[in-house]
């Protein structure tokens, strides 16, 4: 495990924001205000968001892990659908930070009879939010919220669209053990088609470099060969194939994705039991990836159907890593936007 | 105002299928002489300039009226159309009530009438009582009360049996089945064409298998009823694929009596400006617009959703194709305004439809300007096209054309004098248009319609 060590190290040689500075301190190098996807997002983005990550990290690792970067800053978190680990994840950031934190919970049910996503986006405004974490069943959902609100739009997950901060965990997760992405063999397998964490990181990882392929019945990756095509004319290494063997084959990272019962009625597969005979990642399977392959899951598990409990438990799954990375992301882009934000 | 004296302008007459050069006399609203110009008289007047065509005729509207008056009165969508060019609209049934007995018609009538605009309304009834798809609707009543034809528009005739019977019913009435083509099982919950865009955006998509599966069904439908029932029409609204139109195109050379349309958004726009490009379809690459840097703005702006939704380049270019060679008879609007409320909304929860009878003109020009239409084809696929899917059913049967001795029914537009789109400039109340901000060509000037001035712009 030397090139961990080593790819930490080097991070940690470049410019490390400094984080335990004085409320209101503006970091070097970020300029956008919302965090809605990740597709505009530069290299040196991606760059900046993991140093500052790994300051972050450090933060978490001392007794108390505080520090008073949005002291006095209303983080509020309005979820419209229902989410614990990201929610939490976004809350325990932002309190690691020192904001104050509101949680709403909203339903989408009464759009036609209740408040419409603008006018809700007002009133959190009116009552003091700042920053705006939003999880939403829509895709393109913050973009109307980002319309509207006059602080910054974090975007905690829209529709099947995107989901940023899982996106940029996930990379900072894989170069925290392999040092760099560039040129490795990362699978993202199952349910692509309604998966927003994949979407999100297709940008990021052939943005980084990495040889990118997603796996899964054919009826789970409907478009993406098309995507594919396209992000290999443009230079970038994605692939798409239904084998899970030559998905597999000397893979240095494995993502599993969640799938749903829903998918059953819809069509799309015939029963979980067929899918986890072909598509799920068991320990056999995890064999023809390379030595000591990372095994990640963005959560919840389904233990049994798209990832078998001895891989989720085994020597190769980073997928606690992957909850703890995600604390110190959350805290890195709260940090960053909250430079930018008009307060 | 119900003179005008126009010297040295570009005219179009599309029925005598010529254009050029001349001058156009209007006193006490009938058109009293027009004139070509010819030789040294001519020099100088080209069809860059103020052009003056017959009035237009839209297949497909949206007023809204009874039922919705919020989005739209038939009051506002006939100023609307006047704006546009328009002197004849065609209104869709799907108010609420649906338009599936006379009652509706005449309570349409009698707000066109209390509007003071000399816009012709024209309407089209259902097919099924409330649009269900279930039983069929008082065809031959509304027939006798004067509606244009039948159609279910917003939804497709579902059943394949209803749409037979109403084909052959309709025949002897003498009016077409106008058919939504969408196959409802493959576009549940759709949002956007189902292709790169919609993959890379997550949204669901409305593939275009959907329109194409249902155009064949109704063709094949159309073709064993019209062995049998003499009279039969079947017309095709607002065709959005290069699929379909190639099935029209086929069945058209076989004999087949069908129609069809297509709108000015499928041809100029693309499922690109969902991502955020904006950019026409003919500027457009197969490559997206990520990978060439045409993102211009935010991405999911609901006034793009539309259905059957904006589609690729390939498609609207086949549309284009499909204008310029008569396989589409006629560019119809489908004119659908909504009201803030519905379309200030997430993406995917958005009312279906744009707002589009008065940026008509502009988006053909933006296509004549490229090349991909010329200006007599376009004029022609906005007035005799549509005038012969209405058959004699227009107060302006056989003189359509600018015919002297008639009362005056024209558009005067200056093909050069570019405006912004703004919604204070929109007449309608739906202010729901992706072009917002956008400059178009073609500027109305006036609008004439059964010798009466129905718009004039306001001096500058």
């Amino acid at each position: 495990m030397t090139d961990v060590i080593d790819g930490r190290a080097e991070a940690a040689e470049l410019a490390v924001p400094s984080v335990d500075v004085a409320p209101g301190t503006q970091p070097v190098g970020w300029r956008h205000r919302h965090l809605l996807d990740v597709d505009g997002l530069s290299i040196a983005d991606l760059d900046l968001v993991m140093r500052t990550a790994d300051a972050m990290r450090e933060v978490l690792a001392r007794p108390i892990a505080k520090v008073p970067a949005l002291r006095g800053r209303n983080v509020t978190i309005l979820f419209y659908e229902a989410s614990t680990r990201t929610r939490v994840s976004f809350e325990v950031a932002a309190k690691n930070l020192s904001a104050e934190v509101v949680n709403i919970a909203a339903s989408t049910s009464s759009v036609t009879k209740g408040e419409s996503l603008v006018d809700t986006v007002r009133t959190v405004e009116a009552l003091g939010a700042q920053m705006l974490v939003m999880r939403h069943s829509v895709s393109g959902a913050p973009y109307l919220a980002a319309e509207v609100f006059g602080g910054s739009v974090l975007n905690g997950g829209d529709g099947w669209h995107a989901h940023p901060t899982q996106a940029l965990l996930d990379l900072y997760t894989m170069r925290s053990r392999l040092g760099s992405v560039e040129g490795r063999k990362v699978v993202i397998l199952g349910d692509v088609l309604h998966s927003r964490v994949a979407r999100s990181n297709i940008w990021t990882l052939t943005a980084a470099g990495a040889d990118l392929w997603l796996c899964g019945p054919p009826t789970l990756l409907r478009g993406f060969e098309a995507w594919a095509g396209r992000g290999a004319a443009a230079g970038r290494r994605f692939h798409v194939t239904s084998s899970i063997d030559q998905a597999l084959r000397d893979a240095d990272v494995v993502m599993a994705l969640r799938i749903q019962k829903e998918r059953m009625a819809s069509g799309l597969l015939p029963s979980l039991r067929e899918y986890a005979a072909r598509y799920g990642l068991t320990a056999s399977r995890l064999a023809h990836a390379k030595p000591g392959a990372l095994v990640m899951h963005p959560g919840p598990m389904n233990e049994g159907v798209e990832i078998a409990p001895d891989v989720a438990a085994g020597a190769q799954s980073v997928i606690t890593d992957q909850v703890t990375n995600g604390v110190a992301i959350r805290m890195a882009l709260l940090y960053l936007l909250a430079g930018v934000s008009p307060t | 105002m119900t003179d005008l004296d126009l010297s040295r302008v570009w005219l179009i007459d599309p029925v005598a299928g010529r254009e050029g050069p001349g001058e156009l006399v209007v006193r006490d609203g009938v058109l009293e002489a027009f004139t070509w110009l010819e030789g040294s008289d001519a020099h100088g007047v080209d069809d860059l300039g103020v052009i003056v065509a017959p009035g237009f005729i839209d297949l497909h509207a949206h007023l809204r009226e009874p039922g919705n008056e919020d989005a739209e009165t038939v009051a506002t969508g006939l100023a609307a159309a006047a704006h546009g060019g328009f002197t004849t609209v065609c209104a869709m049934p799907n108010t609420t009530p649906t338009l599936d007995e006379p009652g509706v018609l005449a309570a349409i009538h009698t707000a066109a009438a209390a509007s003071g605009s000399p816009v012709e309304l024209l309407a089209w009834g259902a097919v099924t009582v409330g649009r269900a798809g279930h039983t069929l609707a008082a065809l031959g009543e509304l027939a006798d009360a004067g509606v244009v034809g039948f159609s279910d528009d917003g939804a497709p005739v579902r059943s394949a049996t209803i749409l037979r019977n109403a084909l052959a019913y309709s025949a002897p009435l003498g009016l077409p089945v106008v058919d939504h083509p969408e196959d409802p099982t493959q576009t549940e919950g759709a949002e956007a064409n189902d292709g790169f865009v919609a993959t890379v955006l997550g949204l669901r998509g409305w593939p275009a298998a959907a329109e194409e599966s249902a155009v064949a069904r109704d063709l094949a439908i159309l073709g064993e009823v019209c062995r049998d029932v003499p009279g039969v029409r079947l017309h095709l609204t607002h065709l959005s694929t290069a699929g379909s139109l190639d099935l029209v195109r086929r069945a058209k050379s076989a004999g087949l009596p069908v129609t069809c349309d297509v709108t000015p958004h499928h041809l100029a726009l693309t499922d690109e400006w969902i991502a955020g490009a904006r950019r026409f379809a003919w500027d457009a690459g197969l490559d997206g617009p990520w990978h060439d840097d045409a993102i211009e703005t935010t991405p999911f702006h609901p006034s793009l959703r539309v259905n059957p939704p904006l589609r690729t380049s390939t498609d609207a270019l086949a549309c284009l194709a499909a204008v310029a060679d008569a396989t589409a008879d006629a560019i119809a609007t489908d004119h659908a305004p909504h009201t803030e409320v519905d379309k200030a909304v997430e993406f995917g929860l958005a009312a279906n439809g744009i707002s589009g009878i008065e940026t008509a003109l502009g988006l053909v020009l933006a296509a004549v300007d490229a090349g991909h239409l010329t200006l007599a084809r376009a004029v022609a696929a906005l007035t005799v096209g549509p005038a012969a899917v209405l058959g004699g059913r227009t107060r302006r049967a056989g003189t359509v054309g600018l015919v002297e001795g008639r009362p005056a029914d024209l558009v005067v537009f200056d093909r050069s004098d570019r405006w912004t789109v703004r919604s204070d400039a929109l007449a309608s109340k739906g202010k729901n248009s992706p072009l917002i901000g956008i400059e178009l060509g073609g500027r109305v000037l006036v609008t004439m319609a059964a010798g009466k001035v129905a718009y004039e712009a306001p001096p500058d």
